[in-house]
């Protein structure tokens, strides 16, 4: 008896959970090519050879050894291409996301928790914005700024930060109101204090689950600004140009639109489950 | 902020008056006094405002009401006329909290260890160690049977009425003077209710703390308070010694309220609740006086 009650709570060991280890995997891989892209790339991505222009993938009658996924209509690798293009999607996807989520939130968290006047303008802030058709706005605002990756990244930060603003705004007013809230301030805790110390733990798991979504969506952002040309010249590798390109020879090279777009697709997905399974996984009360 | 009051009361609530930005009072003239080591009820049907005096004294109204007019004199401290960051450690440093609801008082991803020792530390300048001896000393009072192991666990790994007499421990931790118990039974099942009201009645007997007790439970006032203090629409109906209440309850309101509690022998025989003749026409006495008020403010 008395040595059950000196044990800890034995935690259920929970079951691996393929929400959360799927997508890392699939995203571990993204990074390991970004990281690693001259050490891993078996061709210069930039390196053009007519002779050799829309060879197939390596599986594929006509393949020429070494061009495992085929090339282009300019005879560009497109394996190396697109490990090129991981540096940039996840780059602009880090960064703006990251900005993006600490702009939103915290403009969340302070209508949420502070309400009244702070509220009543950051709330018609957000409704203002949200009018605007986004891809439309993003496409503007590169326009106005110039391409290049810092217009981008910018573009989608000041899109974007409602997603985060409304969301946490609404976590922030249901934690506002719990009892605990009330028992920190009568221990002594200043208002503000309590902001920190015992709402944004609890608002956390939803700013973790945003921000992953939102990474997802910068690197759509970013392909559809590389689709238009608006991102960086179209000589840089990008999974957004690398699309736009394939387009046009879809008939008859259907490997230099198709790869990038799977990668593209597995990585946005990877990203918004990532964000739902560690949503999961740091909620004490569901864990 | 040193001024002091004549009486040795604990608590002492003159004429208070809460009531919302648009100018609707919602505590009317509100007085009563505690004495240490007294537990006086306050009792009344919902929307009545007993909470709400209690969140006054602490200092956590809700951001749309706010202290009109009336002192609270807090051990001797008037606390309306102190600046928000000396209320706060005032506050603090005499009283605490048993919340009403045990679910959501406690930070859910927080451990409980550092819930209970956090005041003791940032108030009442403890050292972590001292702090948490006094924890386990405390949540062993309140029959928890492994401390240790509680202390090391989030709130969702234990039930209701286990947060709830760790709640109680935390409120005690500090030895404060002033206790406010919020319907601190009201959440939990009536087996439970038992517990806690006897562990409460338990500790305030040893400790001598003062206690506002909030309730809307008859039963409840008559084995906890000696004195109750009966409101109805945040206006106090009676005040009296509690044996008085049930004995010779002098308030038409009060008569009412006593008649309405079922009680065992008494629920085979019809339920009478509180005439609504009544409650209209104490309706009507107060729209008189709060026309005269706003006269009077206005004058």
């Amino acid at each position: 008896m008395a040595d059950v009650l000196t044990k800890p709570f034995r935690r259920r060991a929970t079951p691996m959970n393929l929400r959360l280890w799927l997508p890392l995997v699939w995203i571990a891989v993204v990074a390991a090519a970004a990281l690693f892209a001259p050490f891993i790339a078996p061709h210069d991505p930039l390196a053009q050879d007519l002779m050799l222009e829309r060879l197939p993938p390596a599986f594929m009658d006509g393949s020429e050894p070494g061009h495992w996924l085929g090339t282009d209509s300019l005879g560009r690798d497109v394996l190396s291409r697109m490990i090129y293009g991981a540096r940039i999607a996840l780059f602009v996807s880090l960064i703006a996301a990251t900005a993006t989520c600490i702009f939103g939130s915290t403009l969340g968290l302070i209508a949420g928790f502070y309400g009244g006047w702070p509220d009543r303008i950051i709330s018609r802030l957000v409704d203002i914005w949200m009018a605007f058709p986004p891809v439309l706005f993003a496409v503007l605002l590169v326009a106005v700024m110039g391409t290049g990756l810092g217009s981008v990244i910018a573009a989608i930060a000041l899109i974007d930060w409602t997603r985060f603003a409304r969301v946490i705004r609404a976590e922030t007013m249901v934690q506002a109101r719990m009892d605990y809230v009330d028992s920190a301030r009568i221990g002594g805790a200043r208002r503000a204090a309590t902001l920190v110390s015992e709402i944004l733990p609890n608002v956390l798991p939803s700013i973790i689950a945003l921000l992953m979504l939102e990474m997802g969506i910068a690197v759509i952002v970013e392909a559809i600004l590389s689709f238009v040309n608006l991102s960086i010249s179209s000589d840089d590798p990008t999974w957004g140009s690398m699309i736009a390109e394939g387009r046009g020879s879809i008939h008859f090279a259907w490997w230099v639109l198709l790869f990038p777009l799977i990668t593209l697709f597995l990585t946005v997905l990877s990203f918004s489950t990532l964000g739902e399974g560690l949503k999961q996984h740091f909620d004490p009360v569901h864990k | 902020m040193t001024s002091t009051h004549p009486t040795a009361q604990t608590l002492d609530i003159i004429k208070l008056n809460v009531r919302l930005a648009n100018g609707r009072r919602l505590l009317r003239d509100v007085s009563l006094t505690l004495k240490p080591g007294e537990v006086r009820a306050l009792v009344g049907e919902s929307g009545a405002g007993k909470s709400m005096i209690g969140k006054a004294v602490l200092g956590i109204l809700p951001n749309n009401l706010d202290i009109s007019e009336g002192e609270i004199i807090l051990e001797g401290a008037h606390l309306n006329a102190m600046t928000p960051s000396t209320r706060r450690k005032t506050v603090a440093k005499m009283s605490s909290l048993i919340p009403q609801d045990p679910l959501t008082a406690l930070n859910p991803v927080r451990k409980i260890g550092p819930q209970i020792t956090d005041p003791l530390i940032r108030i009442h300048g403890w050292s972590a160690d001292r702090a948490m001896k006094r924890a386990r000393d405390l949540l062993d009072r309140v029959h928890i049977r492994a401390p240790e192991r509680v202390m090391a666990s989030y709130p969702h790994e234990l039930s209701g009425g286990m947060r709830q007499r760790i709640l109680i421990a935390a409120a005690f931790a500090p030895s404060p003077r002033l206790i406010v118990a919020d319907e601190p039974t009201t959440a939990l099942d009536v087996t439970v209710q038992k517990q806690i009201l006897k562990l409460i009645r338990e500790l305030q007997r040893e400790t001598g703390t003062a206690v506002l007790f909030v309730t809307h439970d008859m039963g409840v006032v008559a084995k906890i308070s000696q004195q109750v203090t009966v409101l109805f629409a945040g206006r106090v109906m009676e005040d009296a010694p509690t044996q008085q209440v049930f004995e010779a309850p002098s308030h038409p309101y009060t008569q009412a309220l006593i008649k309405a509690t079922p009680t065992l022998n008494a629920v085979t025989k019809s339920f009478s609740p509180v005439p609504a003749e009544l409650i209209a026409e104490l309706h009507s006495d107060i729209a008189k006086i709060d026309a005269a008020y706003d006269a009077g403010d206005r004058a």
